[in-house]
């Protein structure tokens, strides 16, 4: 317990401010539900929990050590179907599922692990990107496994019960809100701890050159692997939490690449090797897609008196801007990276600086 | 009794010897120099050393002990330590950060780490500077911060290839009292230098390579009164 002890002992006091505000922050989301009763706001809130796990997951592999996995889908989806087949096929609570799919995970991620950190830089995406493939493709050509192409389709939760207590039966959004907060807050703490240690520095060491860091003593391998371990396991239990909200995986759903990039840009539009960039990147990027796939900019358009909504591209708007959305998602994206290419966080982070130079 | 005994070792890059058939061995507490024109396989002679490529031929025995096949970060923790020629800060860290990251190698807790690691930089000189970011240091500081970074890893054999290299003369003159002082500490020193005045200053002994091969081995005064040795250096008619 030595180092937790020097842990706290080093936090300085910029950090115990962080350290309320986040408390405070915290304190706030879980009176939310008393208030919020509107589902659809619920769900967008359990999206930004979802995607700041995801986040906070791949940035300790990616952001903090360096190492820029684009197959992290592998292991969403190893937790994802993990806790589903338990489930379905074999009645086994996703409370219990979840460990399974931790365990799948670390396994996936020690063969991958061995597999692809043979490998440096852009080698290292690749083999990744083809790794998770593989497991893609497995996952859709083995029908008595795992249901293949038809994915599994969750009947029903078992309600959650302490002794003879029910605690929730899983019938509104509230408890998933509750758990989404729990999952992405264990995910800060974890990064929290891990930059505070000597996993920390090691992992920023191999990231800012890794044969300086071999040199000083740093088994790369080793160090590696257990970045990718946290990371994997974190990342499946994204999966697991998005198989029992959404009731339903598939392949394409929660294995595919796009979920890897998602993933991925996440940590790059907030912020990378940051503690709360992957939170600000949630905090942007789930809206933005949600209001860009319902059609919000249009009525924006409309509602500002850009264009009236009865002229003819008027009409073109609103049958086709909410279809672009992933083409407009892309152009917004590859803009901020134009721009902040340490992410939103850095940005702000260099505004403030020279505000602070300015002065003196 | 020799702390660092390098027997026989070959390095071959597909038909090029690197390094040929050079032996010699260093003795606890000295300096050795290693000098020799560009290309003479130096810098690859280190990398034999500390694990980063394997001999070809021969073997590395560091303490009595067989080092041939190790990786760096084993060669590392026995207690050889080396710095780059092309200095390596890891640049988005403190100053501090990056001795720490040494110190580490010795112990879990990151308060005695630190520690360790502001004691080496007051060594250096650099504690003024321990919360700047490394990759903003000028080169003079870079080379220094390298010095500090493989002593908080508490060597007993420290390989410093080019540490003055790109320096001007006060700059080289203070890395020069570091090396001294480093060698009051008892350490053992291999020093890769291009600066004939600094390494004639320091060294205990002299090895000089040509293209790969050991050409010659002595203290200074021997070294650079071998005709070998001018006729590498200067050209022969």
């Amino acid at each position: 317990m030595t180092t937790l002890r020097t842990l706290f002992a080093d936090t300085s006091g910029r950090s115990t401010v962080t350290i309320i505000a986040v408390l405070a922050v915290c304190a706030a989301l879980c009176t939310v539900p008393f208030f919020v009763h509107n589902p659809y706001l619920l769900h967008i809130m359990i999206l930004i929990f979802l995607s700041t796990i995801m986040g906070e997951s791949w940035n300790i592999l990616g952001g903090y050590t360096g190492q820029y996995s684009v197959g992290h889908a592998a292991y969403f989806g190893t937790g994802a179907y993990a806790t589903m087949m338990m489930l379905q096929f074999r009645q086994v609570a996703p409370w219990y599922g979840v460990w399974v799919g931790l365990a799948a995970a670390l396994v996936v991620a020690l063969v991958i692990g061995s597999i692809c950190f043979r490998l440096r830089g852009p080698y290292f995406v690749l083999a990744s990107i083809a790794v998770a493939e593989i497991l893609r493709l497995c996952t859709l050509n083995l029908p008595s496994f795992t249901n293949g192409a038809e994915g599994i389709l969750a009947t029903g939760l078992p309600p959650f019960t302490i002794g003879e207590t029910v605690i929730t039966d899983f019938s509104t959004k509230v408890p998933f809100y509750y758990i989404g907060l729990a999952l992405a807050l264990l995910t800060i703490l974890v990064t929290w701890l891990v930059q505070h240690s000597k996993l920390g520095y090691f992992f920023q060491a191999i990231r800012e050159d890794q044969d300086a860091a071999h040199s000083l003593g740093i088994s790369l391998t080793l160090y590696k692997n257990i970045a990718l371990v946290i990371s994997a396991m974190l990342t499946s239990l994204a999966g697991s939490f998005y198989a029992i909200y959404v009731g339903f995986v598939d392949p394409p759903t929660v294995m595919a690449l796009d979920i890897s990039v998602q993933i991925v840009l996440i940590c790059i539009i907030g912020g990378i090797g940051t503690i709360f960039g992957p939170v600000i990147g949630a905090l942007v990027l789930v809206p933005l897609s949600e209001a860009l796939r319902s059609n919000l900019i249009a009525s924006l358009i409309f509602k500002i008196g850009l264009v009236s909504p009865d002229s003819k591209f008027g009409g073109f708007l609103n049958d086709n801007l909410a279809h672009a959305h992933t083409l407009i998602y892309g152009i917004l994206v590859v803009i901020v990276i134009l721009f902040m290419p340490d992410g939103i966080l850095g940005f702000l982070k260099k505004l403030t600086a020279r505000r602070k130079g300015g002065e003196a | 009794m020799a702390i660092l005994e390098i027997k026989h070792v070959s390095k071959f890059f597909g038909g090029l010897a690197a390094n040929a058939d050079v032996s010699f061995a260093l003795e606890q507490g000295m300096i050795m120099g290693l000098i020799g024109p560009n290309g003479a396989g130096k810098t690859t002679l280190f990398n034999c050393i500390t694990g980063y490529y394997p001999p070809s031929k021969g073997e590395v025995l560091f303490d009595g002990r067989r080092m041939n096949g190790l990786q760096p970060n084993k060669v590392c923790k026995l207690g050889m330590a080396r710095t780059w020629q092309k200095v390596r800060p890891l640049a988005k860290l403190s100053v501090l950060d990056n001795v720490m990251v040494g110190a580490l190698c010795r112990t879990n807790s990151l308060k005695i780490a630190g520690e360790l690691a502001m004691e080496q930089l007051k060594v250096v000189r650099l504690e003024q500077k321990a919360r700047f970011p490394a990759g903003g240091l000028p080169i003079g500081e870079r080379k220094k911060l390298e010095v500090a970074r493989v002593l908080a890893t508490q060597p007993k054999l420290l390989l410093l290839d080019e540490v003055m290299g790109g320096l001007n003369p006060a700059e080289s003159a203070e890395i020069i009292q570091l090396i001294l002082d480093i060698k009051g500490r008892g350490i053992t020193q291999m020093v890769i230098e291009h600066d004939m005045k600094a390494i004639m200053r320091i060294s205990d002994r002299i090895v000089v390579l040509n293209s790969g091969e050991k050409l010659a081995e002595g203290n200074p005064h021997e070294v650079v009164s071998n005709p070998d040795v001018i006729a590498a250096y200067l050209g022969q008619d």
